[in-house]
C-alpha cells in the first residue's frame, strides 16, 4: 500500500483521493470534500480532501498556522467553510448547526465549566438533550468510570489536577456518544510523563469504544505513537496522508520528511532514472533509490537524499560517506553519534546506535565510514541551488 | 543600592493627593460633631445633636428614597447595559463595535450637567416626548416626567450606563470563548448556552457593575437636583440645600457621613446577599 499523494497544485478529485484502500472501503466516518476556508485575504485551508473511516484514529499533524485547527473547527461547526462539503456518518454537515452535529470536542484548555461540578460538567450534554434524570446519573457514572474518575462527581474542576481535568473533558465529550470525537492538542498542557500515560489511556478508550477520532497536534512523536493514519499539513494544505510508518519511512516531500522525525540530508546528483529506480550520485558513491519522489526531475539535476538517523550504520569497511565522530548524545535506550561529514547538509550526520556502547567503540575523533540501505533513503529535488 | 530609584518620585504625588482627601474627610467628620450656630459660618462646640436630628421621619424618608432610586437605577442600568456590553465584546464588525463604544461611552465625556440638561429637553412638558405624543394625538395633556422619580431614574440610568458597560465588557471579554463552544458542541443552542454558561460566568462582573452603579448613583448630585427640581429628594441634594442654602454645615456634614456609612452598609449587605451568585462564576 503506497502512501497517498496530495498534490498541492492540482485539486484531487474524491475518486483519486480514495486509494487509502482498506480505510475507504469501509463507511466513511468523516468525509472532507474540497473544503476551503479564508480569513480575509489569508487562506487558512486550501481545498482539503480527506476521508476518515468509521472508528479510525486520524491525526492532523503540522506546525502552528498550518490549518489543522481550522479544519477541526470547520468539522465541529465553529467556523463556516468558504467552499467544499463536510460529511459526518454520511450526513452533510454544511447546513447542520453545531449543536445538532453530535460531535464531541476536547479543547486544548479543556473548557470545563468552572461553575459546575464534575458530574454536572459530564452530564451537561445529556441535560441539553433532555435525557431522563435517572439515565443521566447512570451514564455520567459510566463515563467517569471509563476515565477512572469514579467518585469525583462532586468536585469542582479547579480542585482537579491537569490530568484529571483532561479526563473529565474526555468523559464529557464521550458521554453524548458522539459520531466523531475531536481533540485539539489535548496533551499540550500536561507534563511529559503524564502525557505519555494519557496517550496510552486515550488510545485504549478510543479503541474500546470504536469512536471515530480526529486528533490535532504539532507533536510528531505523539502523532506517530497514537494514530491509525496521519494527515501532515503545512501552510493550509494536506501534504501527505498515510499510516505512521508510511509517513515516517516514505515521506512524499522534504517538508514531511523533516517535520516528522529527525533526518539527515545528503546532497547529490540524479544520474539516471530507469522505470521506478533512480540512481543518485553522492560524495563517495552511488545508490539506487525509488524514483517515485523524483517525477519530472531531469538527470543531472541536484537532489537531496533524506535518511533517518536510525537507518544509518557505522560501517566496518567501505561506506557511502565518511567523517569524524564529533560527539555522543546518550539517550538511555540508544546513543546518537554525531559525525562531522563534510558532504552532508549542515556538515553533520546523526547516527542512532541502539544500546550504550557507542562512545567507547567510536570515541570522538574516530574516522568512520557511514552506510545505509538504499531502501531507507528518499530522494527529493534539491531546493538549494 | 536602591533598586527602585523612581519609587519616591511616583509615590510622592499620590501621597499628597491621599493626604488631601483624607484631610477633607476628617474635616467633614469633625464638622458632623459640631453644633450649628445660626447666622455664623463657624460651628459651635461638640455635640451629637446633628445625628439625633437625622432620626426625624422626614430624613428617614429621604434615605429610603435615595436607596430606592439607587437600586432601581443600578438594576435598570444592568438590564440596558448587558446586551450592549455583550454586543460590544462579541461583534467582529469594526464599524458596529466603534458605534456601540461611542454610544455607550461618550456620555462619560459630556459631563453630568450637560447630559442632564439634554434630558430636561427630552422629558419636559413641552419636551421631545410630550410634543411627539401630542403631535400624534395620543395625549392631549403633557405627561409629567420632570420632577418625578421616573424622570430622575431615567436620567441617572443614562449617566451610569457607561460605567456599567465598561465593567460588564471587561468581565465578558475575560470569559473564554471555548466555554461557549463546549456548550454548543454538547448540544446547547445559543439561548441555552447563554443561560447555562455565559450568564453564570458573568455574575462577578454583574455584581461588580451593580455595586459600582449603586455607589455612583448615590453620590450623583446634578441629575437629581435638576430633574428632581427639589420634588425628588436624595441625600446629595439635601446636603446641598442644608449646606449652601441654610449654611448649616454641621448638619450637612452629618448627613454626608451618614450617607457614606449607608452606602457601605448597603453594599456590604448586597455583597452578602449575592455571594452565592458570585461563587457561580468564580474561576
Amino acid at each position: 500500500m503506497s502512501a497517498e499523494r496530495i498534490d498541492p497544485r492540482e485539486p484531487v478529485s474524491p475518486a483519486v483521493s480514495a486509494p487509502v484502500a482498506d480505510a475507504a472501503a469501509r463507511v466513511a466516518g468523516v468525509q472532507i470534500d474540497g473544503v476551503t476556508k479564508r480569513f480575509g485575504d489569508a487562506t487558512a485551508l486550501h481545498e482539503a480532501w480527506l476521508k476518515i473511516a468509521d472508528g479510525e484514529f486520524m491525526t492532523l499533524l503540522g506546525p502552528s498556522g498550518c490549518g489543522k485547527t481550522t479544519l477541526l473547527n470547520l468539522i465541529a461547526g465553529f467556523l463556516e467553510a468558504d467552499g467544499g462539503e463536510i460529511f459526518v456518518g454520511g450526513r452533510l454537515m454544511t447546513e447542520t448547526a453545531p449543536y445538532d452535529r453530535e460531535i464531541g470536542v476536547v479543547f486544548q484548555n479543556y473548557a470545563l465549566f468552572p461553575h459546575m461540578n464534575v458530574a454536572k460538567n459530564v452530564g451537561y450534554g445529556l441535560r441539553m438533550r433532555g435525557v431522563a434524570k435517572r439515565e443521566i446519573e447512570t451514564r455520567v457514572a459510566e463515563a467517569l468510570a471509563l476515565v477512572k474518575l469514579d467518585g469525583f462527581g462532586e468536585r469542582k474542576p479547579r480542585q482537579l489536577s491537569g490530568g484529571q481535568q483532561q479526563r473529565v473533558a474526555l468523559a464529557r465529550a464521550l458521554v453524548i456518544r458522539p459520531k466523531v470525537l475531536l481533540l485539539d492538542e489535548p496533551f499540550s498542557a500536561l507534563d511529559k510523563n503524564l502525557r505519555g500515560a494519557m496517550q496510552v489511556e486515550l488510545k485504549e478508550i478510543q479503541r474500546r469504544l470504536g469512536v471515530t477520532t480526529i486528533f490535532v497536534t504539532h507533536d510528531q512523536s505523539e502523532a506517530l505513537s497514537m494514530s491509525d493514519r496521519i494527515a501532515v499539513m503545512s501552510q493550509g494544505r494536506i501534504r501527505q496522508v498515510g499510516t505512521p510508518d508510511e509517513i515516517y519511512r516514505r515521506p512524499l516531500d522534504p517538508f514531511v520528511a523533516s517535520f516528522v522525525g529527525d533526518v539527515n540530508v545528503l546532497p547529490g546528483r540524479l544520474e539516471r532514472r530507469i522505470g521506478e529506480t533512480a540512481t543518485v550520485l553522492i560524495a563517495e558513491g552511488r545508490l539506487s533509490v525509488s524514483a517515485d519522489t523524483l517525477e519530472g526531475i531531469a538527470p543531472g539535476a541536484a537532489v537531496d537524499l533524506y535518511v533517518r538517523p536510525d537507518a544509518v550504520r557505522i560501517a566496518e569497511g567501505e561506506g557511502l560517506v565518511s567523517g569524524t565522530v564529533a560527539t555522543h548524545v546518550y539517550q538511555g535506550s540508544h546513543v546518537d553519534v554525531l559525525v562531522d561529514v563534510a558532504a552532508a547538509r549542515g556538515g553533520r550526520v546523526t547516527v542512532r546506535v541502539p544500546g550504550h556502547g557507542a562512545s567507547t567503540r567510536w570515541p570522538a575523533g574516530t574516522r568512520v565510514s557511514l552506510d545505509f540501505s538504499p531502501a531507507d533513503a528518499v530522494a527529493f529535488a534539491s531546493d538549494v541551488a | 543600592m536602591n533598586k527602585r530609584p523612581f519609587l519616591a518620585l511616583f509615590v510622592a504625588p499620590a501621597t499628597l493627593a491621599a493626604i488631601a482627601s483624607a484631610a477633607a474627610l476628617a474635616a467633614i467628620l469633625q464638622y458632623a460633631f459640631r453644633a450649628y450656630v445660626p447666622g455664623s459660618l463657624n460651628p459651635g462646640g461638640l455635640t451629637l445633636d446633628n445625628f439625633f436630628a437625622l432620626l426625624r421621619p422626614l430624613y428617614a424618608q429621604v434615605f429610603i428614597q435615595t436607596v430606592w432610586i439607587c437600586l432601581l437605577t443600578a438594576l435598570i442600568t444592568l438590564v440596558v447595559a448587558y446586551p450592549l456590553a455583550f454586543a460590544l465584546v462579541r461583534t467582529r464588525n469594526v464599524a458596529l463595535k466603534s458605534f456601540l463604544l461611542i454610544t455607550a461611552v461618550t456620555p462619560l465625556f459630556l459631563g453630568e450637567v450637560v447630559r442632564t440638561y439634554s434630558w430636561i429637553i427630552v422629558l419636559g412638558n413641552t419636551g421631545f416626548i410630550n410634543s411627539v405624543l401630542k403631535g400624534l394625538g395620543i395625549i392631549d395633556r403633557p405627561i409629567q416626567m420632570m420632577f418625578t422619580t421616573f424622570g430622575v431614574v431615567t436620567a441617572l440610568v443614562h449617566v451610569t450606563l457607561p460605567v456599567m458597560v465598561i465593567m460588564l465588557s471587561a468581565a465578558l471579554s475575560h470569559i473564554d470563548r471555548d466555554y461557549e463552544k463546549a456548550a454548543t458542541s454538547l448540544g446547547a443552542g445559543p439561548v441555552k448556552a447563554f443561560l447555562t454558561v455565559m450568564l453564570p460566568l458573568s455574575m462577578p462582573g454583574v455584581v461588580a457593575g451593580v455595586s459600582t452603579a449603586f455607589a455612583w448613583t448615590f453620590s450623583a448630585f446634578a441629575t437629581p437636583q435638576m430633574i428632581g427640581g427639589g420634588k425628588v429628594s436624595m441625600i446629595s441634594t439635601l446636603v446641598y440645600q442644608l449646606g449652601f442654602a441654610s449654611f448649616n454645615f454641621p448638619f450637612a456634614a452629618a448627613l454626608s457621613v451618614t450617607g457614606l456609612a449607608l452606602t457601605f452598609a448597603v453594599l456590604a449587605m448586597a455583597k452578602q446577599a449575592i455571594k452565592p451568585l458570585e461563587k457561580i462564576g468564580a474561576h
